[in-house]
């Protein structure tokens, strides 16, 4: 297929920015890996636990969510390919506010799952609805990974917001490191997606 | 700097992508309502898998990037994999039977801290 | 005169708002030594108390809350930032030929980072500390400590973004800042240790991020994620936490060893022997030393399969220290040595750190841990490397390049005898915890039985010795600062770009783009002595 068919050189020097970038997204895979340990942990120990309390979970929301999550990481993607492009950088603030925007609905998709969940008494305390062992420690795990994921959305949606507003000098340079930044909490996502939403959904 | 040609290239592949990853996801999503024991995990993660690889690759530009960069995820990743893989040899090796307190049975619903707690 | 980085804005605020990497180092210097003095004032008050056998001179709940709040200031407040976050501030840049590090905003940012994290820990202190260990092992941290946990985790939990942000800096100035001669293999070896060291700040230290959250997570919440009643595991705990833990160690060794490297063959004389061996060894210490941490663990609970397959990695990871012992060594032969007080603490570093290392070893043998874990010996062992080791190092540094920071020179004989008063009361302070470890005296006791008061009397004796050579420093070189006689460029006529420029430095490092030598420290034995009378 032509579009992927030719492959520019790789360059030699890194740029500072890019290199420091992706340094810090390699600390932030051990951030969010230590919920990994956590996770693969209580799967493997408790299992009915596990699938009870993910069937739990608004599958239907979650992929939707998923859904958006990574329609945003094309068009941030997308923004950064016109900025580069002296015809179609008039798109990039636009592209980049519906980055955001994808983020923010992202975020209230999120606060209504959460709402239902602690209608339905799915936060761990005293009065968690659910009595398979290992089912409270699924939910204790889901609203802190998700809770993480959700900081780090908020962080991003700003960051974005304030480049979409930027002028071209301040934008240069910091909008890929920026898009680096979206994919990597994107990823994070696309993992979190099948480890909470999709245990056992079958019977 | 990029061309036209440049431009529309780079916009298809991006379209091609999305449009791959959706497919992923509504592959990983059915194939969590079929009965496949314990590899629905293995198919949701490996799922998960390929849509990070499209992501990192096309989206993140690891494609077009240096021996450098490329290292940095590599690294990233490798150490995350010794966490998983050495706190796994003590899991998959440590034999370990629920104490008296952890029958389901017993399990005390509400849980109360101890009176004068500070945080 | 002509100016300086000092000279350059004589405000508090400029200071406060500097992007200077040399200015930001003194900041931290001046940090690190008021939290290493309260740290130190706790284990003072450890040694008082552990003088007599009966607990009276705290209660015990006391007693906990000092060896809490001493591990959590020495680790985290002192010996994590000390070597990287001064010297390596302050060199870094100048050893490869740079203005400044790559992000010097973000460096500025590291330092108020650490300030916040430590100011939040020390309030935890005040306000009545905790009593955990600096360990905070769950279920006794998450459930059923009556302290101030969640303040000092949060404190510990801020500085550390300051450790991970300092790292990336190195890593990024490192690949990207070098002078253009300057191949890989043309750093002097106190950049490679900054460089190992920062890969272990970026990879590790988000680990213990998220385990000081899961922490103040279950005691805010009671999530139960290491409450086996909820299904949660207490050792999940101990493997997140040593896996930062752990590598953590190497943080705080590997830059001492740099500082040794790069004093060594300037005070012998000799161009380090093996140089690419020595770089490597960094590297390979810095990736084994990630595959150690069920070490802390062989009693916890760990399967015995798991803790057979640390306990061989933690052998291995010995090899390249060793071979790092063994160059050092090798480099002292046929040397010209000066003793002068960098030498004394580098090679009082070299024994020591050896003393340390090696009983190291007999704590990695699961047999012989059962019996030593949890004694003094543990404790002798840790702070044989750590005292003996990385704080001997980090003096060393300070004293080899204090003439280039501030541009005076300090007595030296008074600096040679703090240096023999340090290494006389560290050995009289630790050695006999070697011995009450082997008869069995557990470690975060505060009362013990009357059979080991002899050796304990011992120990807090040289507690009070090596007290007296670190307050000594402390008023010699502040003394030099106004007083000391000014230092040329190379007072030890060193190799290395940061002594090709004045001392102090200008703010821009160098008034002429440095020469990169063709090999690393080519010194020569038989070169007539050059260091000028005044540095004597």
């Amino acid at each position: 297929m032509s579009a992927i068919a030719t492959v520019p050189e790789p360059r030699d020097e890194p740029d500072i920015g890019k290199l420091g970038m992706w340094t810090f997204l390699a600390s932030e895979v051990l951030f969010f890996g230590g919920l990994f340990l956590a996770y693969l942990y209580g799967r493997t120990h408790w299992p009915q636990g596990w699938a009870t309390a993910s069937r739990r979970t608004d599958v239907v929301l979650g992929t939707l969510n998923t859904a958006v999550l990574l329609t945003s990481s094309a068009v941030v993607a997308l923004a950064v390919a016109c900025e580069e492009d002296a015809k179609r950088r008039r798109w990039t603030s636009r592209l980049l506010a519906l980055t955001a925007t994808l983020g923010v609905v992202f975020l209230v998709i999120k606060g209504v799952e959460w709402h239902a969940d602690w209608h339905e008494h799915l936060f761990p305390g005293a009065k968690f609805a659910l009595d398979v062992p290992g089912a409270q420690e699924f939910f204790a795990l889901y609203f802190v990974m998700t809770g993480l994921h959700a900081v780090h959305m908020i962080v991003g949606i700003a960051v974005l917001v304030v480049l979409a507003r930027g002028r071209d000098w301040a934008r240069a340079g910091h909008l890929e490191i920026a898009a680096l930044y979206w994919h990597f909490v994107d990823l994070v996502w696309i993992f979190f997606y099948p480890l909470l939403y999709l245990v056992e959904r079958h019977g | 700097m990029a061309d036209a040609r440049d431009f529309h290239r780079t916009a298809r592949m991006l379209a091609i992508a999305w449009i791959a990853l959706l497919a992923l996801m509504l592959t990983s999503l059915g194939s969590a309502y079929l009965k496949l024991g314990p590899w629905n995990m293995v198919a949701g993660l490996v799922i998960a898998a390929i849509k990070a690889a499209i992501v990192a690759w096309l989206f993140m530009r690891l494609r077009e990037a240096g021996r450098l960069i490329r290292a940095v995820a590599v690294v990233g990743l490798g150490v995350w994999v010794i966490l998983i893989a050495l706190s796994g040899i003590d899991y998959e090796t440590r034999s370990m039977t629920p104490a008296a307190v952890q029958r389901p049975e017993q399990l005390p619903s509400p849980r109360q801290g101890p009176p004068g707690r500070r945080s | 005169m002509i100016s300086s980085y000092l000279d350059d804005g004589l405000t508090i605020r400029s200071w406060l708002t500097t992007t200077d990497h040399k200015r930001i180092a003194i900041l931290y210097a001046i940090a690190i030594t008021a939290f290493f003095f309260v740290g130190g004032a706790a284990a003072t008050i450890i040694r008082l108390e552990l003088a007599t056998p009966q607990g009276d001179l705290v209660s015990h709940d006391a007693y906990n809350k000092l060896f809490t709040a001493h591990g959590v200031i020495m680790v985290w407040l002192f010996l994590i930032p000390s070597i990287p976050s001064v010297l390596g501030n302050f060199l870094l840049p100048l050893m490869i030929g740079a203005k400044d590090l790559a992000f010097p905003r973000l460096n500025l940012a590291s330092w108020y980072l650490y300030v916040a994290g430590g100011l939040v820990t020390l309030e935890a202190l005040f306000l009545g500390g905790v009593d955990t260990g600096w360990t905070f092992y769950t279920p006794y941290s998450t459930m059923f400590s009556n302290t101030y946990v969640v303040l000092t985790l949060t404190g510990v939990f801020i500085t550390g973004f300051s450790s991970i942000l300092t790292g990336l800096n190195f890593i990024v100035t490192i690949h990207t800042l070098r002078a253009k001669a300057m191949g890989w293999f043309k750093l002097p070896l106190f950049a490679w240790g900054m460089y190992a060291t920062s890969l272990i700040l970026m990879l590790a230290t988000p680990v213990l991020a998220i385990t000081v959250l899961l922490v103040i997570a279950e005691r805010l919440f009671q999530i139960g994620i290491f409450d086996p009643a909820f299904g949660g595991d207490p050792l999940l705990f101990q493997h997140l936490f040593w896996f930062y833990s752990h590598p953590a160690v190497y943080v705080m060794i590997l830059p001492a060893m740099g500082v040794v490297s790069e004093i060594i063959p300037c005070f012998a004389r000799r161009p380090i022997f093996g140089y690419r061996s020595m770089a490597y060894a960094i590297m390979t210490i810095a990736s084994v030393g990630f595959l150690v941490w069920g070490h802390h663990m062989f009693v916890s609970g760990q399967s015995l399969t798991a803790s057979m397959v640390f306990s061989l990695l933690s052998f291995i990871v010995a090899i390249p220290s060793a071979i790092k012992v063994f160059n050092w060594t090798a480099t002292l032969y046929k040397g010209s040595i000066r003793f002068d007080a960098p030498m004394l603490y580098a090679l009082g570093f070299v024994g020591l750190f050896t003393i340390g290392g090696l009983t190291g070893l007999f704590l990695a043998s699961l047999a012989l841990d059962v019996h030593l874990t949890d004694t003094y010996f543990v404790v002798a062992h840790f702070h044989y490397i750590m005292v003996g080791g990385a704080v001997m190092a980090y003096f060393a540094g300070l004293h080899f390049w204090w003439p280039k920071v501030t541009g005076r020179l300090y007595p030296e004989v008074w600096s040679r005898i703090a240096a023999v008063i340090v290494f006389i009361g560290f050995n009289l302070t630790f050695f006999p915890q070697f011995l009450l470890g082997i008869e069995g005296m557990p470690r975060r006791y505060h009362s013990y039985p009357p059979q080991f008061q002899v050796l304990n009397l011992f120990s807090s004796a040289g507690a009070g010795v090596l007290a007296i050579g670190y307050l000594m420093p402390l008023v010699y070189l502040a003394w030099s600062i106004r007083h000391g006689a000014r230092a040329g460029d190379n007072p030890w006529a060193a190799k290395g770009l940061e002594w090709q420029t004045r001392s102090p430095p200008p703010t821009d490092n160098f008034d002429t783009p440095p020469t990169v030598p063709d090999t690393v420290y080519d010194y020569a034995a038989d070169e007539p002595d050059p260091t000028p009378e005044a540095a004597r």
